[in-house]
């Protein structure tokens, strides 16, 4: 069975990961100073500010918004970019290249494993601890289903990114720049750090029309409206699904070209 | 054998650092890109600064220009742990690889050895940009230019820098009983981000976690006080200086000492 | 003959997670965990003079870099105690730093990006050399090696016989006492190693240094050392003159035949001719270990060419490599 071998990275992804118990902790704990600290600035930010709505947002709505795209942030990024990098940098590539797996494929799945540990233990504390301190301001029905579509959207959209920022190290042998910036623009543009709503409306013109707002912005805004209207739902997931199709073409592509011009030019 | 001392130490240090600027040039792409990483960090960081402020007037009594003079202070204090000590990004993969060993073999203090390796260039950049933003907030706040004020502002400066290297001693050190500290690193590494807000926002708890436990209050807001709110500052403030030095030496044994109880175990 | 490394009784234990197997064995590692002691070194004792080579040899895993982490400075023994040229190390570890060399075959010490040279006279700073006496090794380094085209290449484009070359000469830059070489030629083609050798022989001539040498070359061993040290799961097995080692195995040389028929089959047959004997044959040759002091290797070849033709044969004396690997296996009685 062909899903039966992705499937096994994941295991191992899964065991590799829980050996480092101390880092998990780590993980938790830091997570959870990150959101206290979001917390209280934003009660700061608001109770400065003269009414309780700031830019169609409520304090709730942007403590939600910013603390769920952290969590989200830390379950998505799995410094593939790093990876593969170290792996150019050490020439290790070529043995994962002749492995009877495509690459892009096997180190997603590699990856895999990582990714649903940070869920169970990043992502969905996170999620439970905000709806009891925010007193059910998540609506709890349809939404859900709709965030966690748009999750796996975000998540294949953050990969092809990923891919195609760590393709680029083929060229530049630099890691630590590339992924520096990536990680800059992209927490930035989507919305991650201040919610795009309070964005200047030029800016957030140009926002609008890059890819990276389809993985923090997009899942958020689903979640957080309670009563969606079945049309912006559409337009919310089908841009996301362009985006998705359109990156996964752009960053194959990319690859393929790239993987050629080593394997003619002898790395 | 010949006593080491300040001079020996500086001597080395220089011939070290001028060594490694001069092999850093020669992987120009990775330079550029590692600089254009780093520009746009601060940029961005200075964009979603800006966005935030632009709906808010201003923050528990902190105006546009105090809070910026808190984000330019802690970009200067941070200036340091970026240039001097950015091998200890590093230490986890040579303690992983075992590696880390060849450090331990040279008359001259280990700690010393490691850290001359790496000069981060790149870190000059930042210092640009928090001058440059230190200076405008000045200028903008309309403080006084004594030399007492600059007195000041240098010997605070340092306090604050000494903290974030102890902080990231601390973090790094991790590693020589963790096997996946990086998560700690970052974590450190991501804290200084909150480093720029005043820790009054806090509640009285976690005021005195990031005074005394995780002391991110010190890298800007205790030393900026003496320069904003001369008036009303606190002891803790006048004592930074020395409460700097002391996490540093705390810092500094925790690392030797995990040092020295590594026991190479690739062998 | 002054003694430069005194070691009594050393142990060293480490303590080893036991991890569980599987996804189910990782949940529980989660929340309990158990932990054994493995004792790599074990009771060991020697002493070393000044300008001895000493082949430190044993299977991998046995405990040399162990004990050799622990004359170095790096790691504490459990109990025991070690001298090197009077310090314990441990202790003074910088000053002990400066009485010693240390290469590790794969892993170089030098600064990766910089030329040799530039390395050379930063090492020069650390370890406080005179002018006069830096001069006079790059030019006895010079008369040994031809060093001239290393010095202004940078370590990371070496090939990996040119960066152990250098990293053995920058290791005997400050004129230690003692210099450890951890497998030196591992991975190096046959004229390198030659090369190797010739420079590590020259500079223990040369400056009286004190080498220890780890290694699973024997051609290492043979060329360079007169004694051999030999561990194995920390216990030291075997202690003196590589000579004397063969002299106690001297009395066995291998036997080689060729017969007619199937070499296997025919094997079996001669094993029960002569019982004493250990026989074994690959594609090739059928080998017999024969002990001389019990029959003579005439008499032995005499009675197999009564019973079969032999059509070719030839004798092996026994090879250092044979003689440790028996020492592995059985032990020195």
């Amino acid at each position: 069975m062909k899903i039966k071998k992705y499937l096994t990275l994941t295991r191992a992804g899964i065991i590799e990961s829980l050996q480092f118990r101390l880092s998990m902790l780590v993980m938790v704990i830091g997570n959870l100073l990150y959101l206290i600290v979001i917390y209280f600035l934003w009660k700061a930010i608001y109770a400065s500010a003269d009414s309780d709505v700031v830019n169609g947002m409520t304090f709730s709505d942007t403590l939600i918004y910013l603390v769920l795209a952290t969590a989200l942030f830390n379950f998505m990024e799995m410094y593939t970019v790093w990876q593969i990098g170290r792996d150019i940098q050490s020439g290790k590539i070529v043995l994962d290249l002749v492995k009877p797996i495509d690459y892009r494929r096997y180190i997603f799945w590699s990856f895999s494993g990582s990714f649903v540990t940070n869920f169970l233990f990043t992502f969905l504390p996170t999620f439970i601890v905000v709806t009891a301190v925010t007193h059910g301001a998540i609506h709890m029905g349809l939404n859900l289903l709709y965030f966690v579509v748009s999750v796996v959207l975000a998540i294949m959209i953050n990969y092809s990114i990923d891919f195609i920022v760590a393709t680029i190290c083929l060229y530049t042998e630099s890691i630590w720049g590339i992924n520096m910036m990536k990680q800059v623009i992209v927490l930035l543009l989507s919305g991650a750090t201040v919610p795009l709503a309070f964005f200047p409306d030029t800016l957030r013109n140009v926002v609008d029309h890059l890819p990276f707002q389809a993985i923090y912005n997009a899942p958020l805004t689903l979640l957080l409206d309670g009563d969606p209207d079945m049309k912006d739902v559409c337009i919310t997931l089908g841009t996301q699904l362009a985006w998705c199709v359109g990156m996964f073409i752009v960053s194959k592509l990319f690859w393929k070209c790239s993987i050629k011009q080593i394997t003619v030019n002898g790395g | 054998m010949k006593r080491k001392g300040l001079r020996f130490y500086l001597r080395i240090y220089f011939k070290i650092l001028a060594q490694d600027i001069k092999s850093k040039m020669s992987y120009r792409a990775d330079f550029i890109i590692s600089t254009l990483g780093m520009i746009f960090t601060n940029i961005a960081g200075f964009v979603s600064f800006w966005i935030l402020f632009r709906s808010f007037p201003d923050i528990k009594g902190w105006s546009y220009h105090e809070m910026l003079f808190l984000y330019g202070f802690s970009l200067i204090s941070l200036t340091p742990v970026q240039c001097l000590f950015d091998n200890n990004w590093s230490l986890r993969s040579y303690v992983y690889s075992g590696d880390f060993i060849k450090y331990c073999f040279r008359p001259i203090n280990l700690f010393f050895y490691y850290q001359s390796e790496v000069f981060d260039i790149k870190g000059l950049g930042q210092l640009a940009f928090g001058i440059g933003t230190l200076v405008y907030s000045w200028n903008k706040i309309g403080l006084a230019c004594t030399p007492l004020m600059i007195l000041k502002i240098v010997v605070f400066l340092i306090t604050a820098s000494l903290i974030m290297i102890a902080l990231q001693n601390a973090a790094a050190a991790t590693c020589f009983w963790i096997q996946n500290s990086f998560y700690i690193l970052d974590l450190a590494y991501r804290f200084r981000d909150y480093a720029k807000y005043p820790v009054t926002i806090f509640s009285s708890v976690f005021k005195f976690i990031f005074t005394f436990l995780m002391p991110i209050a010190f890298i800007a807001y205790y030393p900026s006080l003496v320069i904003l709110r001369p008036d009303d500052v606190p002891i803790l403030t006048w004592l930074s200086p020395i409460i700097g030095c002391l996490f540093f030496y705390v810092s500094y044994k925790i690392w030797m000492y995990g040092a020295l109880k590594y026991n190479g175990t690739g062998s | 003959m002054k003694e430069i490394i005194r070691i009594n009784h050393i142990t060293k234990e480490f303590k080893v997670l036991n991890r569980r197997e599987g996804l189910k064995g990782s949940i529980k590692d989660l929340f309990s965990r158990d932990y054994k002691i493995v004792r790599a070194v074990d009771d060991i004792s020697m002493s070393i003079q000044q300008g001895e080579i000493v082949g430190y040899l044993g299977p991998n895993g046995a405990g040399k870099s162990t004990t050799i982490k622990m004359m170095t400075g790096v790691l504490e023994p459990t109990s025991g105690e070690i001298l090197v040229d009077g310090n314990v190390p441990y202790k003074n570890r910088s000053k002990n730093a400066q009485n010693i060399g240390v290469v590790f075959g794969q892993r170089s010490q030098l600064w990766w990006a910089l030329p040799l040279i530039e390395s050379f006279r930063l090492l020069k700073d650390v370890y406080q050399i005179e002018d006069k006496q830096y001069n006079s090794i790059i030019e006895l380094y010079k008369s040994l090696v031809d060093i001239e085209p290393l010095l202004h290449k940078p370590v990371r484009q070496m090939s990996l016989g040119q960066r152990t070359l250098s990293d053995i000469l920058a290791a005997f830059l400050h004129d230690p006492k003692i210099v450890f070489l951890d497998e030196p030629t591992i991975g190096l083609d046959v004229s390198m190693k030659a090369k190797i050798r010739k420079l590590i022989s020259a500079l223990n001539k040369e400056k009286n240094t004190t080498v220890i040498l780890t290694t699973h070359d024997m051609g290492d061993v043979d060329a360079l050392c007169r004694r051999i040290v030999i561990i194995d799961k920390g216990k030291m097995l075997y202690d003196n003159d590589i000579e004397h080692l063969k002299s106690f195995f001297g009395s066995y040389r291998t036997l080689k035949i060729r017969v007619d028929g199937d070499l296997k089959a025919q094997s079996e047959v001669i094993q029960k001719e002569v019982p004493d004997f250990a026989v074994s044959a690959d594609d090739e040759w059928i080998s017999i270990l024969v002990d001389e002091d019990k029959k003579k290797v005439m008499d032995v070849l005499n009675q197999i060419q009564s019973s079969h033709s032999i059509k070719d044969m030839k004798l092996e004396e026994i090879s250092s490599e044979d003689v440790i690997r028996k020492i592995y296996e059985e032990g020195v009685e």
